[in-house]
């Protein structure tokens, strides 16, 4: 399974770095996010077999990935107001991860839930934001090719269902019942959202995205 | 219970999973119909504000324009024919010359009263208050008979219907359009004859100009520099009429007006959007 993964999130690398001059600063970072999940999922994988845990690729994953996501959310969108808070957001976070690695859920053996569970929330809203944004200043481009469009709902897809799937789990992980279910589960996500970015990616075009307003 | 855990568990997790993915499904495609109909009204409101400025900008031309001829036609009626009046009387006041150089002065006194009455008939077709005053088909019918009398076109003028007045307004664009389709007929057709009809109708207005001249493509005219066709069909539509233009290499040219004389008040007395006033 997390060869798979790995050979989808090196396709979506190589459409992001063939396609990078042609693309958009968002979606250039987000190539650049791409590589490091694709590096997260290789170490994690390399933690496993060595140490029997994963915890510390898994801790600097979640801050990477806000912090990637929510630079993008700052380039997407048009209010200054959101632009701060989202730039107060990923100091606030990033604050919280230190205190959370050191203290609260160990970085060498504790899955950082605490770190992933309100970054989903904001991850979720900023969605929601920028679909509200998209319709206040509709661009003349067909929506099935807006870049935009495919990393919001990629994101919105992730944030939610990823809420969502951690409850799941908990319950479900107590039980002891469907482990395997819970891992094809979890691989049908993280495939449906890269795919979504892989989209993103394809679409993104640098040409100015003329207006209506 | 222990047992019934797994089926129970599997029906809620299936319910959930199904849910999750039906209500994001739905807010996704809710969304795209929302944008879509966003961007068709967006659409929309800028082709109106593009067309009202349009029309803003070829109401302004026209007013230039009008202001335009109606100097020329004042310098003309005013000064031009003055000056040539006294010439002709001063040629007239000339004595003890010789029969043969009496004959070219009265020649030339001949030619000044020739040149005095063309001045006047092209003073009175290019002033607004001229055609106002004379109406739609009195000014085409001066207009015919100083072609006729130029020997530029044999033109024919037919009218059917009875008459009725489509406002000043509107008859002053359609004598315009008149005279855009007369100068482009003139200038480019080398035709020698021009039917001109004007139908009156209850409901439809046409005004009609069909030569036998060496005609063109339309569409790779109006797509070059057809300027004059391009205000022809503005002008038109400056007062709620459509122009259709139909010529082939060879066959020569048909202007048509078609014009509904209820919709041009709309135009014309300030209650339609586009008005013309």
């Amino acid at each position: 399974m997390a060869i798979y993964y790995s050979i989808l999130l090196l396709i979506i690398l190589v459409i992001g770095l063939i396609r990078y001059k042609g693309l958009n600063k968002p979606f250039k970072i987000l190539t650049w996010s791409v590589l490091v999940v694709l590096l997260c999922s290789i170490l994690s994988q390399i933690f496993i077999y060595r140490y029997k845990n994963n915890a510390l690729v898994l801790h600097i994953e979640s801050i990477t990935g806000y912090l990637f996501y929510s630079l993008i959310y700052y380039y997407l969108f048009k209010n200054k107001k959101i632009k701060i808070a989202i730039i107060i957001s990923m100091i606030i976070v990033l604050v919280f991860f230190v205190i959370n690695a050191l203290f609260l859920q160990p970085f060498y053996k504790i899955f950082p839930t605490n770190i992933y569970l309100p970054t989903q929330i904001l991850f979720a809203v900023f969605s929601l934001l920028l679909f509200n944004e998209m319709l206040m200043y509709p661009v003349k481009i067909n929506i099935i090719k807006q870049s935009v469009f495919w990393y919001n709902t990629a994101m919105l897809f992730y944030a939610t269902i990823m809420f969502f799937f951690l409850g799941l789990t908990n319950y479900l992980g107590e039980h002891h019942i469907y482990d395997l279910f819970i891992l094809y589960f979890w691989f049908f996500i993280i495939s449906v959202f890269h795919i979504l970015l892989g989209i993103a990616l394809i679409t993104d075009k640098k040409k100015y995205e003329e207006s209506y307003a | 219970m222990r047992s019934l855990m797994p089926d129970e568990s599997l029906r809620i997790l299936v319910l959930l999973t199904v849910t999750f993915f039906v209500g994001i499904t739905g807010f996704i495609t809710y969304f795209v119909v929302l944008y879509r109909n966003k961007q068709l009204k967006n659409k929309q409101e800028q082709e109106q504000l593009q067309s009202a400025f349009q029309q803003e900008l070829l109401k302004t031309q026209i007013e230039i324009q009008e202001q335009t001829l109606t100097h020329i036609s004042s310098e003309i009626h005013d000064n031009i024919t003055q000056v040539l009046s006294f010439v002709k009387l001063n040629l007239g006041m000339i004595s003890n010359v010789t029969e043969i150089n009496k004959k070219k002065i009265n020649e030339s006194r001949e030619l000044v009263s020739q040149s005095i009455n063309d001045l006047r008939n092209l003073s009175k077709s290019l002033s607004f208050e001229h055609i106002s005053l004379l109406g739609l088909v009195k000014t085409i019918e001066m207009e015919v008979e100083r072609l006729n009398n130029s020997g530029l076109i044999n033109a024919s003028l037919s009218i059917e219907g009875e008459i009725y007045s489509l406002g000043e307004q509107c008859e002053l664009v359609l004598f315009r359009i008149f005279q855009e389709a007369l100068n482009n007929t003139l200038k480019y057709s080398k035709a020698k004859d021009l039917k001109i009809s004007l139908q009156y109708h209850f409901e439809l207005f046409n005004l009609t100009l069909e030569d036998n001249g060496i005609g063109f493509l339309v569409n790779s005219y109006l797509k070059q520099d057809g300027l004059g066709l391009r205000n022809i069909k503005n002008r038109a539509a400056l007062i709620g009429a459509v122009a259709a233009i139909e010529s082939s290499p060879g066959e020569g040219c048909c202007i048509k007006v078609a014009l509904n004389p209820l919709k041009v008040r709309l135009y014309t007395d300030g209650s339609h959007p586009d008005r013309f006033s």
